[in-house]
């Protein structure tokens, strides 16, 4: 079953392009990430789901019904964590937690024990928290009342590396328990450690689908040669360099390559796996390209 | 289908307190201070040169009693700064959380947009009524303390006209909250009290024909004190009518532009 599903869905501001098209479908249980850079779609895309704005045109479904102004039977079900945590800045964090726990019918026994997993201190003021701080708060408010589905739109920007590991295994724990998650993203590390999906958006388009296990097939070689020459190998491409040094990408069995390499009499050379951001930039470019 | 919320209520109310107490307790003190000098200004008005009589009849005229100085002196400076409260109060309960950017977090709770609407009056309308009866208790504290007689019916019809007069202020702006664009600033709602409040000013002043139908384009007309004690408790009910039904027409529309209202900070 799919607990989110837009059928070209487009928004616009005005003149302004929000997002041109986005088709795509999460199903449940899954953890899906959106990527794309910034003004790509991605906050307007979460806020449609969140029922904050409307689609200019085009369909999406939320847990089976239609998100809009009036989504509070969705909302009831989802965990949403804007992009910017703000929250009343002059309360104490218990008191706004509180607040929405009351708001999504839980007490505070949750609220309790995320913020003990997130070392988020209860009794701060909201506005003399830091900014990563904030984002802990966000995190407790979309988690409070164990939601079918968490929306969450760059969770981990301005996180520390010790909670952002704590909060992707929070989101394994959720998602074992059944939980559906929807994160954007600009952190590929992330992604690639805890989603099975991924949609890459550009521009408003979203330009791929696929599985983290599709993606990390199409990962490559990449090697950096200390000589101008040109070398030849099937499945091996140039794709840069200067007099110095030369740039390739190579998909192919290794032992070509390193008797390619023997007999070429290099100074020096690096071969290293592509990275995650390597394979959709390659994406991207694509993307530009056509 | 809920209107209103009581756990959202009680946050509403706990966040603007603090000003409400402020802006209650200011008001109170100057109305109390007015109230209390009056000995003295029997005196004052005793020393008048009877040449400056119509002067004044422009300002109510020299008042006999402690209710036609408090009509004359107290009750309109209420009426000015109870209404830019009430105009500050309407406009932030929408416009706040968008201002302070919390509009995301709160309209993703499960709560319809009729529950926000309602509920948000609702805050706006108790406070209103807060600091009314807090200042009506007050003055009469005030009256107590001269150790005045006083005439009760005027007195209470003032305080009720001036507690529907701060409504129509609150309800206005809070419906202008909802028509505008997010991120206005308060200072776009207190001008609409404030110009009213000139306007109603020049109206009462002035002998002519033509500016005295001024008095029919502000609300303050129908709670003007001074005109209730001079005719003898006639309500001006084109006035109170026509503003009664501006504001139900503006909460309506706001209510219709609020349903719509995108949430993008």
């Amino acid at each position: 079953m799919d607990v989110i599903t837009s059928v070209n869905l487009k928004k616009y501001y005005g003149q302004a392009r929000g997002l041109e098209d986005a088709t795509l479908a999460v199903r449940a249980g899954e953890i899906y990430g959106f990527v794309g850079p910034n003004g790509s779609g991605k906050t307007t895309f979460i806020r449609i789901l969140a029922g904050l704005i409307q689609s200019t045109s085009g369909s999406v479904s939320v847990l089976g019904k239609t998100p809009g102004p009036d989504s509070a039977a969705i909302n009831k079900d989802i965990g949403y964590m804007p992009g910017e945590s703000f929250y009343y800045p002059e309360l104490k964090v218990r008191t706004v937690l509180s607040f929405f726990a009351r708001e999504r019918g839980c007490d505070d026994i949750r609220m309790r024990e995320l913020a003990a997993i997130l070392d988020l201190d209860l009794d701060k003021r909201i506005d003399a928290l830091s900014f990563g701080n904030r984002k802990k708060v966000g995190i407790v408010a979309s988690m409070l009342h164990r939601p079918q589905l968490l929306v969450l739109d760059e969770p981990t920007t301005g996180l520390d590396p010790l909670v952002q590991r704590i909060f992707l295994d929070l989101l394994r724990e959720e998602q074992k328990r059944g939980t559906t998650v929807f994160l954007s993203s600009h952190n590929l590390t992330e992604v690639e450690k805890v989603c099975d999906r991924v949609a890459l958006v550009k521009d408003g388009k979203i330009l791929l689908v696929t599985t983290i296990a599709d993606l990390v097939k199409q990962k490559h070689k990449r090697l950096v040669v200390a000589s101008a020459a040109d070398l030849v190998l099937p499945g091996l491409q140039k794709n840069g360099g200067n007099d110095r040094e030369s740039y390739f990408e190579y998909r192919g069995e290794t032992a070509p390559l390193l008797n390619l390499l023997a007999g070429a009499n290099l100074t020096d050379v690096v071969i290293r796996d592509a990275t995650l951001e390597e394979i959709f930039i390659g994406h991207y470019k694509r993307g530009n390209e056509r | 289908m809920k209107l209103f919320d009581g756990t959202l209520l009680a946050m509403e109310l706990r966040r603007s307190y603090k000003g409400v107490l402020i802006w209650t307790l200011a008001i109170s003190a100057s109305l109390v201070m007015v109230i209390a000098i009056y000995p003295l200004v029997i005196d004052m008005y005793a020393a008048i040169p009877p040449e400056f009589y119509d002067l004044m009849a422009a300002f109510g005229g020299i008042p006999d009693t402690i209710v036609e100085y408090y009509a004359t002196e107290g009750a309109m400076m209420l009426q000015l700064f109870g209404s830019l409260f009430a105009a500050l109060q309407g406009f932030g309960a929408i416009n706040r959380d968008e201002r302070e950017k919390t509009a995301e977090s709160l309209y993703s709770l499960p709560l319809s947009r009729m529950t926000f609407y309602c509920t948000k009056l609702l805050r706006v309308t108790l406070e209103v009524v807060f600091l009314c009866g807090v200042t009506a208790l007050f003055s009469y504290i005030g009256f107590l303390i001269i150790d005045e007689p006083i005439d009760y019916p005027p007195f209470i019809l003032f305080s009720v006209l001036n507690t529907l007069v701060f409504l129509v202020f609150a309800w206005l702006c809070f419906a202008m909250a909802a028509l505008l664009k997010p991120n206005q600033k308060p200072m776009a709602a207190i001008a609409i009290p404030f110009v009213l409040y000139v306007i109603y000013t020049i109206a009462m002043m002035t002998q002519n024909e033509v500016l005295d139908l001024l008095k029919y384009i502000t609300p303050f007309t129908f709670a003007d004190p001074v005109e209730i004690l001079k005719t003898d408790f006639q309500l001006e009910w084109i006035s109170m009518t026509v503003f009664l039904g501006l504001t139900v027409f503006g909460t309506v529309a706001g209510w219709k532009a609020f349903a719509r209202r995108e949430f993008t900070i």
